[in-house]
């Protein structure tokens, strides 16, 4: 049985995409087998090494927590809070089923919906939580986004899961946030990242910073060819931070425990004045930017960078397929045009975007 | 290395290239064991955060802050080394 849909890169055109989960034919190493169905659905092995990865996730949080009780801090941790509903959830879950003094963290890239700042203030307020918002230059940033959009920044396997200006993004909001964890000496980051965006073997992991920018140095590199030696000033931690700062925090993505669905998210925030933003796109509730980098990515690769994450929501039935594949196709297009002035993208850029030729934006 | 040791590390390598395919979407035959998976483009920092808390949880191999270096995790054959002679205690 083979189900086609209309391609993300070639439109008109239809391609194959699992008849169980929502991964299509473009997707890395993918295969189907006569039932339509895709290899990483059939990967049992691989479904039981997650369950064992996030069980023993579980009791390394759990042991970390238990072991900050006895330590007096003035906050536990940093929770980065892009206004979402899943980060807006993580950070409910730290306050009232963890107990946790929360410093909350927004980095407003400049794109941030004006209903998800609205929704950071309501439910911060609810929790009683402090919170700060950190803005970068945005004659940095939008270059970065820029940058990453049309040359080949970041290594192309590693955005499976993640399109090249969400990658920028996060990037940026992972740096920002160890450098206040490190300034406030907060021994953890939590962030709102869900199994499917990042591998289970992600749920919590310590922050070796130099290593990390150790290993970034080559895409860096190429950031910094693109845009310029400002970007070091976005994306570095300055050593006098590090080195009077008595350890490295460890990141930990609480939501990756839990097994809900978005109507059961949803509920949760709205008891704490989470209202879900209109005209953004199907997978995003906080971001404008999205559509703009989702577009970019389809263009690109030929499929979502949300593909894999709603296809574990699948498979775990915490969404159904049909409501994957809704929220894949709702994409506000008619956003670009705006989004490419924002960014200042120029015709070339345009036109080896492709926004051109699919008549998206005017030349 | 003795024979117990050379077995020990093909059979960390072989599970350490199991989790990155699985992990990573990529084929087997395209990882160059001797190069820098980043450097390949393979995965991003953080996905080497997220293969040295597999390796925690796989083999037991504990990895300190001093650990982290491209010495250890430079390539998936010194990843296999490293956890190799950690495991032994010879580091």
């Amino acid at each position: 049985m083979t189900e086609t849909t209309p391609s993300a890169r070639q439109p008109g055109v239809t391609r194959q995409r699992c008849s169980r989960c929502v991964l299509s034919a473009p997707f890395p190493n993918i295969k189907f087998d006569d039932e339509g169905v895709c290899n990483f659905c059939r990967d049992e092995v691989g479904a039981r090494s997650d369950d064992t990865a996030i069980d023993r996730g579980r009791v390394r949080v759990m042991d970390l927590l238990a072991a900050q009780k006895a330590r007096k801090a003035t906050y536990d941790a940093v929770l980065c809070n892009s206004g979402g509903k899943d980060s807006s959830y993580t950070l409910k879950l730290a306050v009232e089923k963890y107990g946790l003094t929360v410093l909350s963290f927004t980095l407003d890239n400049g794109f941030v919906a004006p209903a998800a700042r609205d929704n950071i203030h309501r439910v911060v307020d609810a929790l009683g939580v402090d919170h700060i918002t950190v803005r970068p230059a945005l004659n940095v940033f939008k270059p970065v986004v820029r940058a990453a959009s049309l040359l080949p920044i970041y290594g192309e396997q590693s955005l499976t899961r993640i399109s090249a200006g969400c990658n920028a993004c996060i990037s940026l909001v992972n740096t920002t946030a160890l450098r206040l964890a490190l300034e406030k000496d907060i021994p953890f980051i939590l962030a709102g990242f869900t199994l499917g965006q990042i591998p289970a073997n992600g749920i919590v992991y310590r922050n070796h910073y130099r290593f990390l920018a150790e290993s970034r140095e080559a895409s860096m590199a190429r950031l910094r060819d693109a845009v310029g030696e400002e970007v070091d000033r976005l994306y570095e931690v300055p050593d006098s931070v590090i080195d009077r700062a008595p350890a490295y925090p460890y990141n930990i993505n609480l939501l990756c425990l839990e097994s809900l669905t978005e109507a059961q998210i949803l509920a949760e925030v709205g008891k704490l004045g989470w209202k879900l933003p209109s005209g953004l796109d199907g997978c995003s509730s906080n971001c404008m930017l999205n559509t703009f980098n989702n577009y970019v990515h389809q263009r690109r690769h030929g499929y979502s960078p949300y593909e894999l994450e709603l296809s574990h929501l699948v498979r775990k039935r915490l969404m159904t397929r049909s409501e994957a594949l809704a929220k894949l196709a709702d994409q506000p297009l008619e956003q670009l045009p705006y989004l490419v002035k924002s960014l200042a993208l120029s015709p070339e850029d345009l036109a080896t975007l492709g926004l051109l030729a699919d008549g998206q934006v005017a030349g | 290395m003795n024979a117990d040791q050379v077995a020990e590390r093909a059979r960390i390598l072989e599970g350490l290239v199991t989790f990155v395919t699985r992990s990573f979407m990529v084929e087997a035959s395209a990882i160059d064991l001797d190069r820098s998976l980043i450097d390949q483009g393979i995965i991003d920092s953080f996905g080497l955060m997220e293969i040295t808390t597999f390796i925690e949880n796989a083999f037991g191999a504990k990895i300190q802050e001093q650990d982290m270096t491209r010495e250890a995790f430079g390539s998936m054959n010194k990843m296999a080394t490293f956890v190799c002679r950690r495991k032994s205690g010879e580091i």
